[in-house]
């Protein structure tokens, strides 16, 4: 199960690089990287995951057991924290494609090359 | 003490507050970002002034009420505290100089100004990994963010560029972190490091990741495109913050993980900085666009310090000091370059010329520049001599090939930069307006370059020793720079004056050293007499001939390998000032410059081997070299030639000395060539004749200079320009004292400084005086002169005394060492060297008398008919000089003498003397009394010739009597034009400028690759991204994958 899970993400990881580097359209590269991101995220999930164990939120078990009850909480906050980055991030990817596409009328990644060399 | 902590509280606190202000509140906004940049500078300040002055432990701070690895924790060294008040001054600097660009962008931009420069201490502080992650994703969002601050078209672009890249890097960042956790349970640095990853079966790739990760951060050549983009295209003032905060941090980073992987990695960090190094410099050739430019010079100084980082197995305990040094050189000359770039806004580099109207921003430029490529005074000079001594100590001389041959192509395109923005027309189109804001941080920056040098100096071994006072004097200058020519050149030669007092009861016993001594000060006194004869200001002059001869003396004095090379390096920047000052110099102080730092670095390596040998600083290790000795002595030797301008690295003299101002012409030949003498005497006196290699060595040196001889006179005598023949003429004597020192022997020897202080002597004069000449009839040509015996008689005699001088002919002094040599040919047994040095006298002749013939004698040109003497402020020190001349000639026991017995510790003796009479096995000669037959000779038949002359019937110039037709025009009756029209037919072969085409093609060469490499930088987005994958992939192969 938990292979599976690493493997999807992984998977996902690739989708998303693949995305990246193949789309010529702006928006469509900017999923990839949303896609990327999700990949690494379900990767991290996976990784804390222990078998048969719940999410380690205290309201829903003791405090007591909590130990032996939970999986690893710090991939958990670490997804977290990224997903909330990844946004971050998105969002900016975006501000930059309205304002590439106010510029040119145009979402094609081949059309700005005016720096080189 | 405020803690730490607070700078991300305070400055997240003042962000959010800016972030519910009205747009309409810019004043206040800007308020608040000036007053949380202080707030952060004053808190890692304090903790810097703790670890400095209190010697404070290395604090750690908690959060969250957790010890880690539960929680994040910070660390607050030595280290944070320099890099977080550097990243805080930067930033606060910066903020003050983008305030008016963030006041019109509004509020909100100013809140992701500070956030930006807080991200970037956290980065440097933080102690957990994914803390880490997080504030580099931070402070790339608000790049991300900046980089819109110039609402332009290609910002947008690189800004999308410079997005795709870095989430594709924080991603694997992120990969590399999770699987770290996975394999090690800890987030935290420490823990990590205690959990020895390489160890553990999978880690390896998980720190892959994370290395490559911040690798990448570092912009490595060629997955960088999006970087230079960046730099190219943002405002100047955010690539400021960039390349000298960003990269500050980053390269921290790359530092404190570097204990994680253990040995393994760091090779690979070397290898991949040195290549980014080289390459970026290489590319940065062909760049004509300033802020791309800097680009690629920021990205190959932060590959300059991952390879110091890399290589800190072999630096030591001196990796900090030695990273730092260089760090903090390119910090403040990048900031404060693109801060320039900013206020002078030219598309290309050509368009800062606009500086020549700003005397003390132009003078910051140098700095900058200077401070870039490693000169002294700046702490680059003092990191790059100990990672070069460092890396020697260990063998490693691959790596010092690779940081030499970076740096060179570094100085390519800097000083053609620093060249166009001394020399070029001003451009209309630019106008610098004073903005106090602008200036403040330029001018901040500049400053602490020269502090940071004079600080770093003492922690260099030997740098107590270095002797900061004749800078300090060149400083003085240059703040009086305002006042007129009389009073600085009072002040001036009263400063030599004042130190020659005292530096020569300091030689005594060092004859060698007092004779140089001599040369340098003696010289430095006579030539800037005759700057009484210039008006005006002369803006710069001063401060750069002051800086020549400081470095000139500064070699007399050094008792240290690095005090010799620190002054050499001074001697260097300042004979660079003053070749360009003259009209048509710019290519020539270019190729000055280039042959310059080539012949230095070579320099440089030389003494690293010596150094190395025994981990001797004393200059005296240079008679100690056991490693790679021939190659040693080799390149010492070759370093020293770019000085002397020996055959096959002259080309760069004829310019340079023929188009500098009139009296910086005998400045850089009289004076500054007898530096490579100097050098090359003292590297043959440590040598010896014992070494290995050294006999093969000298005897193709032997060659080199006899060759040198030989083709300057050929040179010099089919020159029509005066300045440049005398120019040629000095490649020839240069040629003459190489050959003789070569030799070995006393008689050599004796020979060799005899040329070296007749050259230093009648080529003062005739420099003063022809220079004198040409700048009076304003031409360079002989054949439009003629005549002048007439109107400069004194002139006349002056230059008539110094080629009798040149010519060897009795009785003055250029016969005793014509006398000598020839002596020593033939008791060392190089008759075929000795045969096309004698041929090189002959041909010598050819020039002298066209040099006499063309400008004094035959007819007066219609134009100079009212010319009168040259300046009486020349002719001053030219007579002198005649009358050192006389004195050499008519009395050379009173300095060969003592010269000789010096010579003896070294050489068995061969000359002898007896009274006036000097004796060797193969006859004797006798200065007095030749001087006193001569001159008696001489005075009977000017006297005669007086009396006989009273009966003599003048006519005028235009008098039939001249020729069978009556002349009008005097050019048809004088011929001064190629009057050696057959010899050239004859000769002309040997003239053709093979060296100068083969240096042509060289450059051509470097320019085509560095255009062809950078065509990788497409400018498509996509294929960055891409880049950014096969590196990582590549990288993956190599180091893991087995490849």
């Amino acid at each position: 199960m938990g292979y599976i899970i690493i493997i999807t993400g992984f998977l996902l990881v690739l989708i998303g690089l693949w995305g990246i580097l193949s789309q010529k359209n702006l928006i469509k590269i900017i999923l990839g990287f949303t896609i990327f991101d999700t990949g690494i995220n379900v990767v991290m999930v996976s990784i804390g995951y222990v078998k048969g164990k719940t999410a380690p939120i205290l309201d829903i078990i003791s405090a007591k057991d909590a130990l032996k009850s939970v999986v690893d909480p710090v991939p958990q906050a670490l997804v977290l924290t990224s997903i909330v980055i990844g946004l971050g991030v998105s969002a900016l990817m975006l501000v930059y494609a309205i304002k590439l596409h106010h510029d040119k009328k145009s979402l094609d990644i081949n059309n700005f090359k005016d720096l080189k060399w | 003490m405020v803690t730490p902590i607070y700078i991300v509280a305070v400055i997240l606190g003042l962000a959010f507050l800016l972030g519910i202000l009205k747009s309409s509140m810019t004043r206040l906004g800007s308020i608040l970002m000036i007053g949380g940049l202080v707030f952060i500078t004053f808190v890692s300040g304090q903790w810097l002034y703790e670890f400095l002055v209190n010697h404070r432990a290395t604090d750690i701070i908690y959060t969250a009420g957790f010890l880690p690895p539960y929680a994040i924790n910070l660390q607050m060294g030595l280290n944070e505290a320099i890099l977080t008040t550097m990243i805080n001054i930067v930033g606060l600097l910066g903020g003050i100089y983008l305030l008016d660009s963030l006041k019109k962008t509004g509020i909100n931009s100013m809140a992701i100004f500070i956030v930006f420069v807080m991200s970037l201490n956290v980065i440097v502080m933080t102690r957990d990994i994914f803390n880490l992650f997080v504030f580099l994703e931070i402070s790339s969002i608000a790049t991300g963010g900046l980089i819109l601050l110039d609402n332009k078209r290609k910002a947008f672009q690189a800004g999308m560029k410079y997005i795709i890249a870095t989430g594709i890097i924080s991603n694997f960042l992120l990969i590399g972190i999770i699987f770290s956790y996975y394999f090690a349970s800890s987030l935290n640095i420490d823990g990590l490091i205690a959990a020895n990853l390489m160890s553990i079966k999978g880690g390896a790739i998980a720190l892959f990741t994370i290395y490559v990760s911040i690798i990448l951060e570092l912009k490595p050549f060629p997955a960088n495109g999006w970087g230079i983009d960046v730099y190219t295209a943002s405002n100047p003032g955010i690539s400021a913050l960039i390349s000298a905060g960003s990269a500050t941090a980053a390269l921290f980073v790359a530092y404190k993980l570097m204990p994680m992987g253990g040995s393994f990695w760091l090779p690979y960090f070397a290898i991949i900085g040195a290549i980014t190094f080289i390459g970026s410099n290489l590319m940065g050739t062909r760049q004509e666009n300033p802020n791309r430019l800097l680009g690629y010079s920021s990205i190959g100084q932060v590959g300059l310090i991952l390879m110091i980082i890399g290589l800190s197995p072999y630096l030591g305990k001196d990796t900090l000091l030695i990273g730092f040094s260089i760090l903090i050189s390119h910090y403040a000359a990048k900031a404060g370059l693109f801060w320039l770039s900013g206020i002078i806004k030219s598309k290309n580099i050509q368009g800062w010329s606009a500086l020549r109207k700003h005397p003390y921003l132009l003078f910051l430029f140098g700095t900058f520049i200077f401070a870039l490529i490693g000169f002294p005074p700046f702490p680059s000079f003092f990191g790059k001599w100990n990672l070069i001594m460092a890396l020697a100590a260990h063998g490693q001389y691959a790596w010092m090939t690779a940081i030499l041959a970076g740096s060179f192509t570094e100085a390519i395109y800097l000083f053609k930069w620093l060249g166009y923005s001394i020399k070029l027309e001003v451009p209309e189109d630019i106008t610098i307006k004073f903005e106090w804001n602008k200036y403040l941080p330029i001018y901040l920056m500049g400053i602490l370059l020269y502090f940071m040098g004079m600080y770093l100096a003492p922690f260099t071994e030997g740098g107590v020793y270095i002797n900061f006072l004749p800078l300090a004097f060149v400083f003085l200058l240059f703040a009086l720079d305002f006042l007129p020519v009389y009073v600085k050149n009072t002040l001036s030669i009263a400063g030599i004056i004042w130190y020659m007092v005292r530096l020569f009861p300091l030689l005594e016993h060092d004859l060698m050293r007092e004779i140089f001594a001599g040369i340098f000060l003696g010289g430095a006194v006579l030539t800037l007499v005759a700057g009484y004869a210039k008006k005006g200001k002369r803006p710069g002059f001063y401060p750069m001939a002051l800086l020549m001869f400081s470095g000139l003396v500064g070699l007399i004095e050094a008792n240290t390998l690095l005090e010799f090379f620190f002054s050499w390096e001074l001697m260097t920047a300042g004979s660079y000032f003053l070749i360009i000052r003259g009209k048509r110099s710019m290519p020539h102080g270019y190729s000055y410059m280039l042959f310059s730092i080539g012949g230095a670095y070579a320099i440089l390596f030389g003494l690293a081997l010596a150094y190395a040998s025994g981990l001797n600083i004393s200059l005296a290790a240079l008679g100690h070299i056991t490693q790679l000795t021939t190659l040693a002595y080799t390149l010492l030797a070759v370093g020293f030639m770019t000085k002397t301008a020996s055959l096959g690295l002259h080309i760069w003299l004829p310019g340079a000395h023929g188009e500098a101002e009139s009296d910086v012409s005998p400045m850089v030949s009289a004076i500054l060539l007898k530096a490579g003498v100097f050098g090359l005497m003292l590297l043959f006196f440590y040598m010896g004749t014992g070494t290995p290699g050294s006999e093969k060595l000298l005897y193709v040196l032997g060659w080199v200079g006899a060759l040198t001889a030989l083709s300057g006179n050929l040179g010099a005598v089919f020159q029509e320009d005066a300045k440049r023949l005398l120019a040629y003429s000095s490649i020839g004597q240069l040629g003459y004292i190489l050959f003789s020192i070569t030799m070995m022997t006393q008689l050599g020897w004796l020979a060799g400084f005899t040329y070296t202080i007749n050259h230093f002597m009648f080529k003062a004069i005739l420099f003063l005086v022809i220079g004198g000449i040409v700048v009076k009839l304003g031409t360079h040509n002989m054949y439009e002169m003629g005549g002048m015996i007439k109107k400069m008689p004194y002139s006349f005699v002056a230059v008539l005394i110094s080629i009798i001088v040149i010519g060897g002919i009795p009785p003055l002094s250029g016969f005793a060492g014509k006398w000598l040599l020839y002596n020593a040919v033939i008791q060392k047994g190089w008759y075929f060297q000795g045969v096309v040095v004698f041929f090189a006298g002959v041909i010598a002749f050819l020039y002298l008398f066209k040099l006499i013939h063309s400008v004094f004698l035959g007819q007066l040109k219609d134009n100079h008919r009212n010319m009168k003497e040259i300046s009486a402020w020349i002719l001053i020190p030219s007579y002198i000089l005649i009358i050192g001349i006389m004195v050499f000639s008519a009395f050379p026991q009173w300095v060969l003498k003592p010269i000789g017995n010096m010579l003896t510790v070294y050489f068995p003796k061969s000359l002898y003397w007896q009274g006036t009479r000097a004796f060797t096995s193969l006859g004797y000669w006798d200065g007095t009394t030749t001087m006193i037959v001569v001159v008696t000779a001489f005075t009977l038949l000017l006297g005669w010739l007086v009396i006989a002359s009273k009966k003599v019937k003048r006519i005028g110039q235009f008098n039939i009597v001249y020729a069978a037709e009556r002349p009008y025009r005097p050019e048809t009756t004088h011929v001064s034009y190629n009057i050696y029209a057959g010899y050239k037919k004859a000769l002309g072969f040997l003239v053709t400028p093979v060296v100068e085409t083969f240096w042509e093609n060289v450059s051509d060469m470097v320019l085509d690759f560095s255009g062809w490499l950078r065509r990788i930088y497409s400018g498509n987005m996509q294929n960055y991204a891409l880049h950014v994958v096969l590196f990582i992939v590549v990288f993956y192969l190599i180091a893991l994958g087995g490849l």
